[in-house]
C-alpha cells in the first residue's frame, strides 16, 4: 500500500499549527485587552505558560467516567473539524479530508464538542455547571438559526454544500462570498459573536456569577486538554469563516492575516461590552442577524 | 544525547517555569486584605504581567491567598476549599494578622497563627500590605517555585496528622469530610 | 400456505393463547409471548425473499394480503420492535396485575400492524387499523384509573381518524367500485379532481391522526406518557409509523395524478415543520420524562412528514430512513427511561438524578439514542439529518430548512436535559438503592444501540432496502454508497472517514487524558464540589434541574402563550353551548324523528349523484 505522504504531514501538523496558532491568538487578546485598559498585559506566550502549567498538576480529581471523557469529546469535535475544512486552499497537504464532508456536516460536528462538554460538566454535579450548560444551550439555539440561514442563502447561490467548491468559486478577491453576499455574512459574523462567546455573549462562562460555569469542575489534565481544544476550535472556527467568505488562503501568512482580522471582530466587541442575560442574547440573535438572514435568502431566491 | 536524569531535569526545569509565570489565584476574601487586590490586578499595578490571574473555583487554582485574619468559622471553609485545590498548590499569608494575629492578637474568635493549620509558602509582611508588597510577596513564591523550595502542599501531606489535630482543637462542630489522597 | 399467513395467523392465534395460559399456567405466559414474536420475526425474514398473494373472497369482496417492498421495510420494523418489546416486557411487567391481558393486547397490536401493511385491499386495511386502534386503546388504559380520560382523548381522536377513513373508503368504493389496491390505483386517475383531493385529505387526516401531526396531536403526549414502558417503545416506535406507512401510500400512489396534490403536499410539509418545531419547544418545558419524549416523538414524526411530502428521491429515502431510525431510537429512549422507572418508581425529572454509576448500560443506551436524536455525527441520527436538509436546501423549500434546523437545534435542549436530570447531576442518597435493570431488560436496548451505531457509520445497509420500496413507490432513484451519501449537486459526506478520523482523535486523547498521571487521578463524589468552601449535608439536595430551561422560557414566552389543547377546549365549551340547541331539534317526540327520517331519505336521493356518484 502506498502511503500518501504529504496527506500524513497535514494530518501531523494542522493541529499542532491550529493549536499554536489558536493558543498566541488567545495570549494576544490578553495583551490587547490589556493595553485597552491602560494596562501592561501578560507576555503573548502567557497561554502556553498556562497549558503547560496545567498538564503539569500532579494529582487530578473527576466525578466519573463522564467528566473523564467530557474535554476528550471536545478536543475530537475541535480537530475533526479541523480536519474537514481546507485550511490552505489547494494544497496537497493542509486540505486534509475536506473532500469527505461538507457545511452540513461541519454544522453538526461542531456542536459535538459542546454537546460533550456539557455531558462532561453535567456528570460533575455542580449546581453552576448545570446553569452554564443550560444557558449554552439555549444560547446556541440563538446563535444557530442566523448562521445557517447564512449558510443557506451561500449553498443556493453556489449550488453547492462542499468548501472546496465555495473556494474554488472565490478565485479573486472581487468574488469573495463577503461581496457577493454580503448579508449573508453579516448574519454569519452576529452569529459568530456568539459563537465565539466573547462578552456580551459570555453568558456560558460568565466568571463572577457562576464560578466559569461548565469548567467549574475541571482541574489540571482536564482543563489543560479544554484550554487546547479551545484554541483548536477558535483557530478552526476562523478558517472556516475565512474559507466561507473571504476567499481562504494560498499561504499562511495571508491566512493569518485574515483570520486575525476577523478575530478582533468579537474580542474588540467584547472588551467595551457588559454582558447581556440568556435571553436578551436570545432575543438579540433573533432579531438583527435573523432579519440579515432572512434578507439573504430573499437576496438569493428573487 | 540526554540520559533520563537530565531529561527530567530539563522537563522540571519547563514545568517550574510554567507554574511559576502562571498563578492563578482563588479569590478568597477572608479578611479586610481584601480591599488591595483589585488596585493589585487592574491597571495601576497590573499583575497580569507576571502571569497571575483570578481563578473562579478552587480546582482551577494554584495560589491561595488569605487576605487577613481569619475567624473560625472561615477557618473551615479555608481548609475546605484548600483541599479542594489541586497539586501543586501554595498558600500565601497576607497581613500581619496572618503571621501573629497582628491587632487581634487577643480575639477570642480569630486563628493567630496561620501556619498551624495550613502550610504556608509566603508571608506578606503589613497592616495592611500595599499593592507593591502583595506583588513582591508573588515575586517571592516564583522565586522559591523556580527554586523547587515551594512545598507546601507535600507538606501538608506528609503532616496531615499534626495539621488535623490543630485544625479540630479550634474548630468546635467539626463536620469535615475525609480527605482521601 | 405462505410465510404471511403464517405471520397473521399465529400473531392473533398466540395473542388468544397467552391469554388462556395466562389464566391455566401463568409460569408459561411469558415463554409463550415471547415465541410468539420471535416466529413472527422469523417468518418476516422469511417473507423478505418472497413475493406473495393471498385472495379469499368473503361476501362479494377479494379480500388480498400480499407483500411489497414497501411493506417489507414496515413489516421488519415491526417485527423487530415487537420481539425486543416483548422481551424487554418479560421483567418490566412481572411484578403487575392482569398480564394476560397485557400480552394479548400487545400482540394484537403487533398483528394489527402486520395486517395493515400486509393488507392490499381498503376493507382488510380498515379492519385490521380498527383492531391495531382498539387493542392500543386498551393497552393505554391499561394502568389505572387516571388513565380512563386520556384514554377517552386518545379513543376520541382515533374515532375521527377512522371514519375519515371510512369516508374515504366508501368515496372510493363509489367512484371505482372496487376495493381492491392494485385496481384502486390504477382506476384512481380517472376520478374527478375535486374528489381525488377529497379523499386523499380524508385519508390524510386518517393516518395522520396516528401519527400525531399538528393538530392532530393532542392525544399523544398523554396516551404515551400513561401507557406502559415497554408498550410505548412499541407505540412510538412501531405504531405511530402505521400513520406514515398510509400517508406515503396516499402521497405517492393516490395522490401522483392530479396538479392540485402540489398544494396539498406544501400544506403537510409545513404543518409537519411546524409539528416539528412546536413539539420540540412543549419537548423542552416538561418536566416528566416520558411526557417530554412524547412531544420529542411528535416532532421527530414531523421531519418523517415533512421528508415524504416534500418528495425529491433524497427526501423520501430521508424520510424512510428516519422512519427505521425512530423506530430504533425511540424504543431505546423509552426503554431507558422505562428501566428507570423500573427501578426508582417515577419517571420525575425533577426528584430523580445521578444514575449514571448505578445504572451504567441504561445510561449508555440513552446516550446513543439522544446523539440519534440529535443527529450529531457519527451515529445514525447524522445520516438522515443530512439527507433531509440537503433535499429540503436542493428542493427550494428554504424557510422550511431554517424551521426543521431551528427545530432540532432545539432539541439538543431538551435531549440534553433529558440525560443530565435522570443520569447525570448529583447523586442523591434517596437512589442510592438502584443499581442496573435485569439482562433481559438490557439486551433489547443494547441490540438497538447497535443497530443505531451501525446505521450510522454504513447507512447504505439501511438504504438498500429503502430504494427497493422507493423503486415500488414510483421509480425513484437515488445515488448512495455503503457509507457515502450524495446530494443532488454531487456533494459527497463519507461517513466511513468521519468515523476514523473521530475514532483515532478520541481513541488518542482519551488515552492520554487516561494515562497520564493515572495514580495521582482520582474519584471524587458529587458531594465534593466547588460549593464556596461550605461543606453540603448528607442529604442536601444541590441538583439544579427545576425550571433548568427558564432563560429560554423567557425569550420564547409569546410563542408558547398560544396552545392548540386551548383552542380544543375553547371548542369544547362552545360546543356545550350548540348543544343546548340541539335539544330544540331532538325534541323526544317521535313523530318529529320520522319526519326527520324522511327528510334524510329525500335529500340522500336528491344528491346521490353529487356526493356518491352513483345514479339511482
Amino acid at each position: 500500500m502506498e502511503i500518501n505522504w504529504s496527506a500524513v504531514l497535514g494530518i501531523v501538523f494542522t493541529p499542532v499549527i491550529a493549536f499554536l496558532v489558536g493558543v498566541t491568538y488567545g495570549g494576544l487578546t490578553r495583551r490587547i485587552t490589556a493595553r485597552i485598559q491602560n494596562r501592561f498585559g501578560p507576555p503573548f506566550y502567557q497561554n502556553i505558560l498556562d497549558i503547560i502549567k496545567l498538564y503539569s498538576k500532579e494529582s487530578n480529581i473527576n466525578h466519573g467516567v463522564m467528566q473523564h471523557l467530557g474535554p476528550v469529546f471536545a478536543i475530537t469535535a475541535s480537530v475533526t473539524t479541523l480536519f474537514f475544512i481546507p485550511v490552505i486552499k489547494d494544497s496537497p497537504v493542509f486540505t486534509n479530508f475536506s473532500f469527505n464532508g461538507d457545511l452540513i456536516f461541519l454544522l453538526y460536528i461542531m456542536v459535538f464538542g459542546s454537546l460533550g462538554m456539557a455531558l462532561g460538566a453535567g456528570q460533575t454535579g455542580n449546581p453552576n455547571s448545570a446553569i452554564g450548560v443550560s444557558r449554552g444551550l439555549s444560547q446556541l439555539v440563538g446563535y444557530e438559526v442566523p448562521f445557517v440561514m447564512a449558510l443557506v442563502a451561500i449553498m443556493v447561490q453556489f449550488q453547492t454544500t462542499s468548501l472546496n467548491d465555495l473556494l474554488a468559486v472565490q478565485d479573486h478577491f472581487t468574488k469573495w462570498i463577503i461581496f457577493q453576499s454580503p448579508f449573508a455574512f453579516l448574519a454569519a459574523i452576529l452569529a459568530f459573536l456568539g459563537m465565539m462567546g466573547y462578552a456580551p455573549f459570555d453568558v456560558v462562562i460568565a466568571p463572577a456569577e457562576i464560578a466559569s460555569g461548565p469548567p467549574s469542575e475541571f482541574g489540571g489534565k482536564y482543563l489543560g486538554l479544554m484550554l487546547t481544544s479551545r484554541s483548536i476550535f477558535t483557530f478552526a472556527k476562523l478558517v472556516l469563516f475565512t474559507d466561507i467568505f473571504l476567499g481562504g488562503a494560498h499561504d499562511f501568512i495571508t491566512l493569518i492575516i485574515k483570520t486575525f482580522i476577523l478575530y478582533m471582530i468579537p474580542v474588540l466587541t467584547g472588551i467595551v461590552f457588559p454582558r447581556f442575560r440568556t435571553e436578551q442574547s436570545i432575543r438579540f440573535f433573533w432579531s438583527w442577524p435573523l432579519f440579515f438572514g432572512i434578507l439573504a435568502i430573499l437576496v438569493v431566491v428573487f | 544525547m540526554f540520559n533520563d536524569k537530565e531529561a527530567s531535569k530539563i522537563v522540571d526545569i519547563i514545568k517550574n517555569f510554567a507554574r511559576k509565570h502562571s498563578l492563578w489565584v482563588v479569590a478568597y476574601g477572608t479578611g479586610c486584605g481584601a480591599i488591595e487586590l483589585p488596585p493589585t490586578m487592574t491597571s495601576r499595578y497590573d499583575a497580569e504581567r507576571f502571569g497571575i490571574r483570578g481563578s473562579a473555583t478552587p480546582r482551577q487554582a494554584d495560589v491561595l491567598l488569605i487576605t487577613g485574619y481569619l475567624s473560625v468559622k472561615t477557618l473551615k471553609r479555608v481548609i475546605r476549599t484548600y483541599e479542594q485545590m489541586q497539586e501543586p498548590k501554595y498558600v500565601i499569608g497576607f497581613g500581619s494578622c496572618t503571621i501573629n494575629g497582628g491587632m487581634y492578637w487577643d480575639s477570642y474568635n480569630t486563628i493567630k497563627a496561620l501556619d498551624r493549620y495550613l502550610p504556608v509558602d509566603v508571608y506578606i509582611n503589613g497592616c495592611m500590605p500595599r499593592p507593591e508588597a502583595v506583588i513582591s510577596g508573588f515575586i517571592k513564591l516564583q522565586q522559591l517555585i523556580s527554586e523547587g523550595k515551594a512545598d507546601g502542599a507535600k507538606r501538608y501531606r506528609e503532616n496531615l496528622e499534626w495539621y488535623r489535630e490543630n485544625q479540630r482543637k479550634v474548630i468546635k462542630n467539626w463536620r469535615m469530610p475525609e480527605y482521601n489522597w | 400456505m405462505n410465510s404471511i399467513a403464517y405471520i397473521l395467523l399465529i400473531t392473533f392465534a398466540g395473542a388468544g393463547i397467552t391469554f388462556i395460559v395466562h389464566h391455566l399456567i401463568k409460569p408459561l405466559r411469558d415463554i409463550i409471548a415471547i415465541t410468539v414474536a420471535a416466529s413472527g420475526l422469523y417468518f418476516v425474514i422469511q417473507s423478505l425473499t418472497e413475493k406473495t398473494k393471498i385472495v379469499f373472497g368473503i361476501a362479494d369482496f377479494n379480500i388480498i394480503w400480499g407483500n411489497t417492498p414497501y411493506s417489507n421495510l414496515f413489516a421488519v420494523l415491526i417485527a423487530v420492535l415487537g420481539f425486543l418489546t416483548i422481551l424487554y416486557a418479560r421483567d418490566f411487567m412481572a411484578e403487575k396485575e392482569r398480564l394476560g391481558y397485557f400480552y394479548m393486547n400487545l400482540l394484537f397490536v403487533i398483528g394489527g400492524m402486520y395486517g395493515i401493511v400486509y393488507s392490499q385491499d381498503l376493507i382488510s386495511l380498515f379492519f385490521f387499523w380498527e383492531v391495531m386502534t382498539w387493542s392500543s386503546f386498551l393497552l393505554v388504559i391499561y394502568c389505572c384509573k387516571e388513565a380512563q380520560p386520556i384514554g377517552l382523548k386518545y379513543f376520541v381522536f382515533s374515532a375521527i381518524g377512522a371514519y375519515s377513513l371510512l369516508i374515504a373508503i366508501v368515496m372510493i368504493y363509489a367512484q371505482t367500485g372496487n376495493l381492491e389496491l392494485s385496481n384502486i390505483l390504477q382506476n384512481f386517475g380517472n376520478i374527478s379532481e375535486v374528489n381525488q383531493i377529497v379523499i386523499a385529505v380524508l385519508l390524510l387526516t386518517g393516518f395522520g391522526v396516528k401519527s400525531a401531526i399538528m393538530p392532530l396531536h393532542v392525544w399523544a403526549p398523554d396516551s404515551y406518557s400513561i401507557s406502559p414502558s415497554p408498550f410505548t417503545a412499541l407505540f412510538s416506535g412501531a405504531l405511530s409509523k402505521m400513520g406514515i406507512f398510509g400517508i406515503g401510500m396516499v402521497l405517492f400512489k393516490f395522490a401522483s395524478h392530479s396538479g392540485y396534490f402540489s398544494y396539498v403536499k406544501i400544506i403537510l410539509a409545513w404543518l409537519g415543520g411546524i409539528t416539528a418545531l412546536l413539539a420540540t419547544f412543549y419537548a423542552i418545558f416538561q418536566t416528566d420524562a416520558k411526557k417530554l419524549l412524547a412531544y420529542s416523538s411528535i416532532g421527530q414524526l414531523g421531519y418523517i412528514i415533512i421528508g415524504l411530502a416534500v418528495g425529491t428521491p433524497l427526501s423520501i429515502a430521508a424520510a424512510l430512513f428516519l422512519v427505521i431510525l425512530h423506530g430504533a431510537f425511540k424504543a431505546m429512549l423509552f426503554m431507558s427511561v422505562g428501566a428507570v422507572y423500573f427501578r426508582t418508581g417515577t419517571t420525575d425529572m425533577n426528584s430523580v438524578t445521578g444514575l449514571i454509576r448505578k445504572m451504567p448500560l441504561s445510561f449508555v443506551t440513552m446516550l446513543f439514542g439522544i446523539i440519534t436524536v440529535s443527529g450529531v455525527p457519527p451515529l445514525g441520527g447524522f445520516a438522515a439529518k443530512w439527507m433531509l436538509y440537503e433535499s429540503l436546501i436542493q428542493s427550494k423549500h428554504y424557510f422550511l430548512v431554517i424551521v426543521v434546523f431551528a427545530a432540532s437545534t432545539a432539541a439538543f435542549l431538551y435531549l440534553y436535559k433529558l440525560i443530565f436530570s435522570l443520569f447525570l447531576g448529583q447523586e442523591e442518597v434517596e437512589w442510592s438503592h438502584v443499581k442496573e435493570v435485569p439482562l433481559l431488560m438490557l439486551i433489547p436496548m443494547l441490540i438497538l444501540s447497535a443497530f443505531v451505531l451501525v446505521a450510522g457509520i454504513f447507512p447504505g445497509l439501511v438504504l438498500d432496502p429503502i430504494s427497493h420500496a422507493m423503486q415500488y413507490l414510483g421509480n425513484y432513484g437515488f445515488k448512495y454508497e455503503t457509507s457515502v451519501l450524495f446530494n443532488e449537486w454531487g456533494n459527497k459526506i463519507n461517513m466511513q472517514t468521519v468515523i476514523n478520523v473521530i475514532g483515532a482523535v478520541f481513541l488518542i486523547a482519551g488515552l492520554f487524558v487516561t494515562f497520564k498521571g493515572l495514580k495521582k487521578t482520582r474519584y471524587v463524589t458529587t458531594k465534593d464540589i466547588h460549593t464556596s468552601g461550605e461543606i453540603p449535608e448528607e442529604n442536601e439536595n444541590l441538583t439544579y434541574a427545576v425550571d433548568f430551561y427558564k432563560p429560554f422560557e423567557r425569550a420564547i414566552a409569546p410563542a408558547l402563550k398560544a396552545s392548540i389543547d386551548k383552542i380544543y377546549t375553547a371548542i369544547g365549551n362552545n360546543l356545550e353551548q350548540a348543544f343546548d340547541f340541539l335539544r330544540y331539534v331532538y325534541t323526544g317526540n317521535g313523530q318529529t324523528y320520522a319526519m326527520y327520517v324522511v327528510l334524510f331519505l329525500s335529500l340522500l336521493i336528491l344528491f346521490a349523484e353529487l356526493i356518491f356518484g352513483i345514479k339511482l
